[in-house]
């Protein structure tokens, strides 16, 4: 299957933290900025259909045996706005479940734009 | 299509003052509060969200709180999912219950009411109200049933699962027959524990959010029992008692625990006619939402089936909080959907 090219916007228009909420054939789809990359992920929640890109982008508590809190990752985590449950931007892959997993598409940046491939 | 629970709420509390009874407006101009100025009177459940129990994106575009837009619950709810009645269940106005004032209580449930009817009623006609009454003061309830109750799109009477004792309890009598005499049934939602209410769970309290989330469904069966057992349905044949966001997968256990402890036991309580489970398929229905879901999607039903839960549940969605069931992805048996979704809240309202 050949994907299309989207021009998003200029790199420069999306700093690190951010995100911007697009339409694309149809298809509302999350690209965010982790860090200086730019990762894109369908608007749909895997788990229930929820607004996933809509949710706060944070960081989250580590694995741990101790009765810790241990937290990192900042920036890398997006929680979904209805139910809550963590995915790693990244990936999709949700944190709790891994083979629960959010659409992910490719993202370059081609002349100093943001390009998602869908 | 018929969502039973539906969170319309304030941009912030003062909005009661022009409602609420001279002697109190003070209480909330200058006397003491939960948070700050505009917060509504409540104890608060010793157990906080820590994302906050809203849809993070059902904040309307003004940035006022979740649920106090009209416009954007009509466009977010009302319009995208085709909803025929939205049945409002007001925000922390149930939490009156948790105050150890009976007095302040009432007034503030009598303060939402006015407002819920006069600001949001008039908006649609296909928004319907619930009264809010304060348990721990039945009389007060009682008249406040009489007063507002029969206004025609009034729907229902609404207390927290949080109460002080279970709600067949001889001593909510008086809220009973302002129900049966309005023709209104008594919802039950879950929410009111803190404060002067019982601890929701018989071992004490649960230590996490999301553990006593999980939990909190043992408030709504504890109602079950008692309406039944007390007899609630034998004085007031036309009662019917709602449990709202309660869960429904325990349903079926805790029938059939109480159909079996009843025929050994029946001497205890000679007022009742019927099995537990006969009384509760016609007067008693539960929301769907937060539907369970199990492993298997389909094995949440053959229980229900078993006590004939397709004529007892009615579609909710909780919209705006966190756990909004959305009603195009409900997996429902086909045979009880238009049931669940419509017929049952048509029939229990009189819609």
């Amino acid at each position: 299957m050949t994907s299309h090219r989207h021009v998003v916007c200029p790199a420069s228009e999306l700093g690190p933290g951010e995100r911007r909420i697009v339409e694309l054939e149809g298809s509302s789809i999350g690209v965010f900025n982790v860090a200086g990359t730019f990762y894109a992920l369908r608007n749909r929640c895997p788990h229930r259909g929820g607004a996933l890109c809509r949710g706060p982008v944070s960081g989250t508590v580590l694995p741990t045996a101790d009765r810790s809190h241990p937290y990192g990752r900042e920036g890398e985590i997006l929680r979904c706005a209805w139910h809550g449950w963590e995915f790693d931007i990244r990936t999709g892959h949700a944190l709790v479940d891994p083979s629960v997993r959010a659409r992910a598409y490719p993202v370059t940046v081609e002349d100093g734009k943001v390009v998602v491939h869908r | 299509m018929i969502d039973c629970d539906v969170h319309n709420n304030w941009t912030s509390a003062e909005a009661l003052i022009p409602y609420l009874a001279p002697a109190f407006r003070e209480y909330l101009e200058r006397g003491e509060l939960p948070g700050e100025r505009g917060s509504f009177p409540h104890a608060h459940r010793p157990w906080l969200h820590p994302e906050d129990f809203k849809r993070t994106d059902a904040a309307p575009p003004s940035g006022e709180a979740a649920g106090s837009d009209y416009a954007f619950m009509r466009e977010q709810l009302l319009d995208r999912y085709a909803v025929d009645y939205a049945v409002l269940t007001g925000e922390e106005a149930i939490e009156v219950s948790t105050l150890a004032n009976p007095y302040y209580a009432q007034a503030l449930a009598s303060a939402y009411n006015d407002w819920m009817i006069e600001t949001w009623l008039p908006r649609d006609p296909r928004l319907k109200g619930s009264l809010v009454v304060a348990p721990q003061d039945p009389e007060g309830a009682a008249r406040e049933i009489r007063r507002v109750g029969s206004h025609p799109d009034v729907v229902q009477v609404l207390v927290s699962s949080g109460s002080q004792r279970p709600y067949g309890d001889p001593f909510y009598n008086r809220i009973w027959e302002a129900c049966a005499e309005q023709g209104l049934p008594l919802a039950v939602h879950l929410g009111g524990q803190g404060g002067v209410n019982a601890n929701p769970t018989g071992t004490g309290p649960p230590t996490f959010f999301w553990e006593a989330h999980a939990l909190l469904c043992e408030t709504g069966m504890g109602h079950v029992a008692s309406a039944i057992a007390h007899g609630v349905f034998e004085r007031w044949p036309n009662a019917r008692l709602l449990l709202v966001e309660c869960g429904i997968a325990w349903l079926p256990a805790v029938l059939w625990r109480l159909d079996a402890d009843y025929r050994a036991l029946r001497k205890e309580t000679p007022w009742l006619e019927r099995l537990p489970s006969e009384y509760a398929r016609e007067h008693i229905r539960l929301t769907t939402q937060p539907l369970e879901q199990p492993r298997d999607p389909d094995a949440l039903w053959p229980a229900l089936e078993d006590v004939g839960a397709g004529d007892m549940l009615v579609f909710a969605s909780d919209y705006p909080h966190w756990d909004f069931d959305d009603p195009r992805l409900l997996r429902l048996p086909p045979p009880w959907r238009e049931r669940v979704m419509d017929g049952n809240a048509r029939a229990l309202y009189g819609l």
